[in-house]
């Protein structure tokens, strides 16, 4: 390795520490700052709570109110609706893909279901489903379906004009031309819905829980408000942010892994 | 040398919600064994039409077309048409894997023409990592796999620099005649048209009509640059575009 490569290198490796830091640092006077605040009474602790509270509510939750079923309920439902909003999506779109004809038909209906505050249909759904986790679920699956459909249709589209019709000249079947053309060509739009889908995929299991719920980190919120207690409301907003998180970073390890050889 | 392929008054029409536009007009040619045949004429005029229809993707037209119906085609594109997330291997092999066609005999040849067009140190790089021109002969070894009677080249060159549109298509020339295919290639530059062909066909514009179809005669089959030497090489260049101008005016 040449010393100009080297140094290219660790100048690469530098600037990647140097985000890392800046990151930590950022956390460390963020939660530093709003404990000094609140013990200094400059801010209200009963509303924002603080670090140290929240970390003695986490405590006193696991000890008395097993949190962790909270978390559990909350996550078990974000993965049940995020599977299944990627999987119908994915198979919605196949099928308006294949039938032109019933996409266009379906056209405005989407639209209006896309732009529909999914929140109004609340009531109805727990009439129908009941005031469970069946209920959370649904009205999660509803808010991120429509996204999951409308984006990867969208990534099938965008299929290479070139790359379809050297397969027309091939003649291809259709089955081949979806499994070797169309879907390995939306990969990156599919992994793209599926960090929208978990976005979207807790927001409305969020929702559902403050609608109807008897567990859950939603319910964990809307029981804190009812009884005053900031600091649980605070909890929540904590392990959801950390849940969000994660589940995102989780993607992008799976988007790392397929589109490998697509990156520069 | 027997005919391969007869077009016999072919017209096609299109239509759009403004109304209807003729495309192709009494379009009339004989393809003969081992040919190579260039269809020239202004752009939008008709000719990837013309290659769609003789292909056999684009079945709505009127006249006849006879054609042995034994006899397989092959088109290269204008783009290479690659697929990023296969190897150049996979690449290459993409159209036996689609018509089941991966017979020992078949993947051999593959292997062959990957050595002989010095692709085989790239076998398992993916696309990206190769040059216009070379991802444009991994395109060629593609088309050639399939062991067609008739290559269809659609503007097989246009999309690359200078330098490469000159070897990959001294390269393609080559290959037509060591293996003495048949080969009908779309093309809107005149000098393609005249060291490639043994005919060359000049269309008016839409809708396209044969102007006329001058043949070329010049003995080199050696390689393009060998023909643009040929004396007669200015002649036939002055002929097509003398007839290629006429009908802008």
């Amino acid at each position: 390795m040449s010393p100009e490569q080297k140094k290219f290198i660790k100048k690469i490796k530098i600037n990647k520490i140097k985000i890392w830091l800046c990151q930590i640092l950022i956390i460390i006077l963020f939660l530093g700052m709003w404990e000094f605040f609140v013990n200094k009474g400059i801010i209200s602790s009963f509303i924002y709570s603080s670090p140290s509270r929240i970390i003695k509510t986490v405590i006193e939750l696991i000890n008395n109110h097993n949190f962790f079923i909270h978390i559990f309920v909350t996550l078990k439902e974000v993965i049940i609706a995020f599977i299944l909003g990627i999987t119908l999506g994915f198979i919605i779109a196949l099928i308006l893909y294949e039938f032109k004809f019933l996409a266009k038909v379906m056209d405005p209906f989407l639209t209006m279901l896309n732009s529909l505050p999914k929140v109004a249909l609340g009531p109805l759904i727990i009439i129908i489903c009941g005031a469970n986790s069946k209920s959370v679920i649904v009205m999660a699956l509803l808010i991120n379906l429509i996204v999951s459909i409308i984006t990867i249709y969208n990534g099938f589209l965008c299929t290479d004009e070139y790359r379809l019709k050297l397969f027309k000249t091939m003649k291809a079947s259709k089955i081949q031309t979806l499994t070797m053309l169309v879907i390995p060509s939306s990969y990156q739009t599919i992994i793209a819905s599926f960090k929208l889908c978990v976005a979207q995929t807790l927001i409305g299991v969020i929702m559902g829980e403050f609608l109807v719920s008897k567990q859950g980190l939603g319910y964990l919120i809307v029981y804190g408000k009812q009884v005053f207690n900031l600091n649980y409301i605070m909890t929540g907003i904590v392990i959801l942010a950390l849940i969000s998180y994660i589940l995102y970073k989780l993607i992008v390890l799976l988007e790392n892994k397929l589109l490998k050889h697509l990156r520069d | 040398m027997n005919k391969l392929l007869e077009i016999k008054n072919l017209t096609k029409n299109y239509h759009t919600i403004e109304g209807e536009c003729e495309a192709i007009k009494d379009f009339n040619l004989e393809v003969k064994n081992g040919e190579i045949i260039s269809l020239v004429g202004p752009s939008g005029c008709g000719k990837s039409t013309l290659l769609s229809i003789i292909s056999g993707l684009d079945k709505e037209y009127t006249g006849i077309i006879n054609k042995d119906s034994k006899i397989k085609m092959a088109y290269m594109l204008q783009s290479d048409a690659l697929l990023p997330w296969l190897t150049i291997y996979e690449n290459a092999l993409l159209g036996l894997k689609i018509k089941h066609n991966m017979t020992k005999e078949n993947i051999e040849y593959v292997d062959y023409l990957l050595d002989f067009y010095n692709l085989k140190d790239f076998k398992n790089n993916y696309p990206k990592s190769l040059s216009g021109g070379m991802k444009q002969r991994v395109a060629l070894i593609r088309t050639l796999a399939l062991k067609p009677d008739i290559l269809l080249l659609d503007e097989p060159f246009s999309a690359l620099d200078q330098q490469s549109r000159l070897i990959i298509s001294d390269d393609v020339y080559k290959i037509l005649k060591k293996e003495n295919k048949t080969a009908i290639l779309v093309t809107h530059n005149i000098e393609e048209a005249i060291i490639f062909s043994d005919k060359v066909v000049v269309l008016s514009k839409r809708p396209a009509k044969i102007k006329k179809i001058i043949p070329i005669d010049i003995a080199n089959k050696d390689s393009i640059y060998e023909r643009r030497k040929d004396p007669n090489f200015h002649k036939y260049f002055d002929n097509i575009w003398k007839d290629l101008d006429n009908n802008e005016s």
